[in-house]
């Protein structure tokens, strides 16, 4: 039951840096190459220097890095936000590989490490699955109310969120729409490969190539699932890390699908609830920022 | 104060794209340069190597062009939505669908003469991969929903179908535990041209010339370009969107499933979960550089599957051939870097009229 939590705040980390990034009106699709960056990252440091938290800097700043580049080329320079975000994920996946090559299949050696709850890890049911966490998942958690508050209740958030709902509105109330754009998508990138580094050091507790499998869609699935909002997207994480997690034991249950199957079924209820959307905007406005995946350039407004 | 300013040009740079794409590449070739030096390669002798391994033989040129097959039909879906301005990103996934469609064709028919089981199996993939296209082309037109994010969830389901497929009621008994489908009847792998290549490139060739000039001559190509630069013409000139959304989207992955069928019946003897190979998503960068026109996918996807036959040529000398990938992506962000300056030219901007006079 430990693996639920775990998966699911690893997937957390990085769906909360492409929720930051689409609420600024950047869709990044880079998301699976930035994990792969940070995890390869996070396993060639904290290897290295011994020291897991360094792992996670070097991640989070490799995944900073490489969001930069979908920065430049699709806000600064205003191309399409869709092929410089697959582009990214080409490029990471390539990047991770040519990097790690070789630290394939050697086991990790420092984990994030559990914080000391005393006797609260010991309680039934709650205990694996909330108190015996590394300390990485409490920041997740942190992480997750933090940015509720500053999108919610700062000027900062307010500006963001103003730029992925009318770009041209904010650039005319003083707001730098490509500066506030370039800062979230690092932002997110940063996130990813935090994620990345959760990844490589606690749940695969290695690297090999491919390590990422598919879980950076499943962030870009949990912000729809989500709807934009991160309370409702840390249900959504929790939902989907416990099918990933579970997928392996279902049948120790007695459950008689295929387990294959089971690992379908984030990305199906994903397509459900996007279509539950549309039909919903019909009659109010959509949950969506109204500006993503538009490119601005001031002239053209 | 002296700066530079990006101003749009009066008229587009003639030629623009394929000097942005050449950019590109010498960008690509650069940054790769750096990469593989710190890894402790000579970057000259790796291009070297690459190039010989791409187009210095007949063998070489076998190998370039079977590889463009898949990367041009994917690419060419992805093109083909992209001219109505729809992203198909499922090329990945409807590649798969179509080798689903041509290995149960085969499983239906084992004992049928080539002449008729090849022609089936290929009609059996694209029918497959246009299948896994209506559904988020039927989600797109009646209800509006976003099919970029519905074709990419759609290329994590099928993946598992097919998973699903070869560990289960399709696995080889006799495979000795590995996670495949049985081998494919003997008369039922596509006819070869010369060297590696097989037929599969004279239909691939077939589908993008007849495409392209379908779509530059009728009027469902001219309705089709008209809806993709502004809906509400399209819509004034009476042509119905929802059913123009339905039948390219559909189409686009039944282009991509072909691609499927023939990678099932040319390359691969059976079905397997990687059949895909990363080809679809390579396919949207091919179009993207080809700015969505059929004769720049062709050209482009000779290109790319140069990179690939190079980049796993190289890995033998122990090179990782993900440079391949690496190379692929940055000449997209080269050329889209560079395609700025062909609607865009920097000029000097002064603040102040002193700075313009000393400019």
């Amino acid at each position: 039951m430990n693996e639920v939590t775990l998966v699911g705040l690893m997937l957390y980390l990085a769906a909360l840096g492409e929720l930051i990034a689409e609420k600024a009106g950047v869709l990044n699709l880079g998301v699976e190459g930035m994990m792969a960056v940070g995890g390869v990252a996070a396993f060639w440091s904290g290897t290295e220097f011994g020291n897991p938290l360094i792992g996670l800097l070097i991640a989070g700043i490799a995944g900073g890095l490489l969001a930069l580049v979908h920065g430049l080329v699709a806000v600064v320079m205003g191309a399409d936000q869709v092929v410089s975000g697959l582009a990214l994920t080409i490029l990471g996946l390539g990047m991770s590989a040519f990097l790690g090559q070789d630290y394939v299949s050697l086991p990790a050696v420092p984990q994030f490490g559990a914080l000391p709850l005393g006797p609260l890890k010991d309680l039934r049911i709650v205990g694996p699955i909330v108190f015996n966490q590394s300390w990485l998942a409490w920041v997740a958690v942190g992480l997750g109310i933090s940015t509720w508050f500053v999108l919610e209740r700062t000027r900062v958030g307010l500006g963001l969120r103003a730029v992925g709902e009318s770009a041209a509105t904010a650039d005319a109330a003083g707001q730098s729409v490509v500066v506030t754009r370039v800062a979230a998508v690092v932002a997110g990138g940063v996130l990813a490969g935090f994620g990345g580094a959760y990844l490589t050091l606690n749940l695969a507790k290695g690297w090999t190539e491919g390590v990422t499998a598919g879980r950076g869609w499943i962030a870009v699935a949990l912000v729809i699932f989500g709807a934009w909002r991160p309370g409702r997207t840390a249900v959504g994480a929790l939902l989907f890390g416990g099918l990933l997690a579970l997928e392996p034991r279902l049948q120790t249950f007695g459950v008689e699908i295929s387990p294959i199957l089971i690992s379908m079924l984030p990305y199906v209820i994903t397509i459900g609830v996007l279509t539950a959307f549309s039909i919903q905007a019909r009659h109010r406005p959509s949950a969506a920022p109204a500006a993503i995946g538009r490119a601005y350039r001031r002239e053209e407004r | 104060m002296i700066g530079l300013t990006l101003q749009r040009r009066e008229q587009p740079l003639p030629g623009g794209q394929v000097r942005a794409v050449l950019a590109g590449a010498f960008i690509a070739l650069l940054a790769g340069a750096v990469l593989l030096l710190l890894s402790g390669s000579n970057p000259v002798d790796v291009y070297l190597r690459m190039a010989d391994a791409a187009f210095g033989s007949e063998r070489a040129w076998s190998n370039t062009l079977s590889r463009a097959v898949p990367l041009g039909l994917a690419g060419l879906a992805v093109a083909v939505a992209g001219s109505m301005g729809l992203w198909n990103i499922g090329a990945e996934g409807q590649i798969i669908a179509g080798a689903i469609g041509g290995a149960w064709v085969a499983r239906v028919l084992p004992d049928a003469d080539g002449v008729i089981l090849i022609p089936a199996m290929l009609i059996g993939a694209v029918i497959g991969g246009g299948l896994l296209a209506v559904i988020p082309a039927v989600l797109r037109a009646q209800l509006g929903v976003n099919e970029i994010i519905t074709t990419l969830m759609l290329n994590e389901v099928i993946l598992r179908v097919v998973r699903y497929l070869v560990n289960g009621i399709w696995k080889d008994p006799g495979g000795s535990g590995f996670p495949q489908a049985p081998l494919l009847p003997d008369q039922s792998a596509l006819p070869g041209l010369f060297g590696r290549a097989n037929i599969g490139l004279l239909i691939a060739a077939a589908v993008l010339i007849g495409f392209g000039y379908f779509a530059s001559r009728s009027k469902w190509g001219y309705e089709l370009r008209l809806a993709g630069s502004s809906e509400k013409t399209a819509e004034y000139a009476g042509i119905s969107l929802r059913t123009k959304i339905m039948t390219v989207l559909t189409l686009s992955g039944a282009i991509a499933g072909l691609a499927g069928g023939i990678e099932l019946t040319g390359s691969s003897s059976r079905l397997v979960e990687g059949v895909a190979n990363g080809w679809g998503f390579a396919g949207i960068i091919v179009a993207a550089l080809a700015l969505m026109r059929p004769s720049g996918v062709a050209l482009v996807a000779v290109f790319f599957g140069a990179v690939q036959v190079g980049g796993l040529a190289i890995q033998v000398s122990g090179v990782s051939a993900s440079i391949a990938n690496i190379l692929q992506a940055m000449i997209l962000f080269g050329a889209l870097a560079a395609g700025v300056f062909t609607e865009y030219k920097l000029v000097r901007s002064s603040r102040s009229p002193r700075a313009a006079v000393a400019a």
